[in-house]
């Protein structure tokens, strides 16, 4: 496996991630196992150990990883295609609200396993994904809201979809333009107008300067351009 | 007797059997973890049998558990509504509230004890108590910002706003984020300028 170059390498840990995703959908992460992963990655186990030595921990934490780094993506090409900052955080808000949505393993869990991922959304843990979120999409809303306040943007939108991920309210649907618009236009984009930002707090933890993302775990994203 | 506000933040009859049971739980908890406290050891401890504790607790460890988490967040917001008291406006209150939040999360050792080793095994029943929490908070702020009339900005229904000032609150009680919610100025900054931004007409 060492002598594989990077994108065997990468595309191994994507089938793998895939294949586990589509387990979870199904029957949740308990039930899990390395082998089950390989059969429906169609490769040997020692393919999944080579690639993930931690075992089952190592490729569920890739999968969170993975999937954290993909609704990013899909996030930052909504930013980048925003005319204003309320368009910016609307598409911000609905696109996340349909990826949670829409993701079978993520709903398998939360309904049946919460005690699998709500580790990572609760006390002391969801601020590394908040930092995560600002770090991958806080430069793709830079244009609309400044270098210096982009983070804090990206974590009001956080702070919105996962409050509403973990406690829905029947009478809001963040899938709907309609519904995240009246959220935004009345709440969060008047936090954000440039008189509201013209001084932003000093941030809480020392700022990083490292190019790398904070990790959901403690080991360290990799960010794919 | 205890009326419902009472039984509401826990405050039962003293000796009372299921909130000696309660509590003889809590401290167990504390001191083993929850994936160590077992009927018999919370029986033992509250000097009852373990029938008794099957009495008030049929769904035994899972509703004894989801029973002292429960008790644990009335009475931490029970103390939040007695530190908010008689604030001389909305926005300092919501500043008291966030400043006292966050400093009690950070110094509850069961809770911080709990997090830290067993999140799995607490969080599920904290999640689930999210949709009562977010209701009272909004119930008690509704009335607050109705009587706040013309300093709320045009078209700002109360309850709405105290809906998703609950859902935000909670959420900077749950972590502080970027904020530094040990730090007064950063609290009001982040009260006055952004939280109550889109809902107060600015001064």
């Amino acid at each position: 496996m060492d002598n594989l170059p990077d994108a065997d390498r990468r595309s191994i840990e994507h089938r793998v991630i895939d294949a586990s995703l589509s387990l979870i959908a199904r029957h949740g992460v308990a039930r899990m196992s390395v082998a089950d992963v390989a059969r429906e990655a169609r490769c040997g186990r020692a393919t999944v150990y080579r690639a993930f030595p931690g075992g089952k921990a190592q490729v569920l934490e890739a999968v969170g990883r993975r999937e954290v780094t993909r609704l990013c993506a899909l996030v930052a090409g909504r930013l980048d295609a925003a005319a204003t900052l309320e368009d910016a955080l609307v598409a911000a808000v609905t696109e996340s609200a349909r990826f949670f949505a829409d993701h079978r393993a993520l709903r398998f869990v939360l309904a049946h396993e919460p005690g699998v991922v709500l580790p990572y959304l609760g006390f002391g843990r969801v601020d590394r994904v908040y930092r995560a979120a600002a770090a991958l999409t806080g430069p793709h809303l830079a244009r609309l809201v400044g270098a210096d306040q982009a983070p804090w943007a990206v974590e009001w939108v956080a702070r919105l979809v996962v409050s509403y991920l973990l406690t829905p309210d029947e009478g809001v649907d963040l899938t709907d333009e309609a519904d995240a618009r009246r959220l935004v236009a009345t709440y969060l984009a008047p936090a954000l107008t440039p008189a509201a930002l013209a001084a932003p707090p000093a941030d809480a933890r020392l700022s990083s300067t490292r190019s790398s993302v904070p990790s959901l775990t403690g080991a360290e994203y990799v960010h794919e351009q | 007797m205890p009326g419902a506000r009472d039984i509401a933040y826990g405050r039962g009859v003293p000796d009372d059997p299921r909130a000696r049971i309660l509590t003889a739980a809590a401290e167990w908890i504390g001191r083993r973890g929850i994936a160590r406290t077992t009927i018999d050891d919370v029986a033992r401890r509250a000097g009852v049998g373990r029938a008794t504790v099957y009495r008030y607790f049929p769904g035994g460890r899972e509703q004894l558990l989801s029973e002292v988490i429960t008790r644990e967040v009335a009475r931490f917001f029970g103390r939040l509504e007695r530190e908010v008291e008689g604030s001389p406006d909305f926005a300092t209150l919501l500043e008291r509230g966030l400043l006292f939040a966050h400093r009690t999360v950070a110094d509850h050792e069961l809770l911080q004890k709990v997090v830290e080793t067993e999140p799995e095994r607490l969080l599920p029943h904290l999640s689930a108590s999210a949709p009562l929490v977010l209701a009272v908070l909004r119930d008690y702020l509704t009335p607050l910002l109705a009587r706040e009339g013309a300093r709320l900005r045009r078209g700002i229904d109360a309850e709405s706003a105290a809906s998703w000032l609950a859902r935000m609150v909670l959420s900077f009680i749950i972590d502080g984020g970027r904020w530094d919610l040990d730090d007064p100025v950063a609290v009001r900054a982040l009260v006055r300028d952004q939280l109550l931004a889109g809902i107060f007409e600015h001064a």
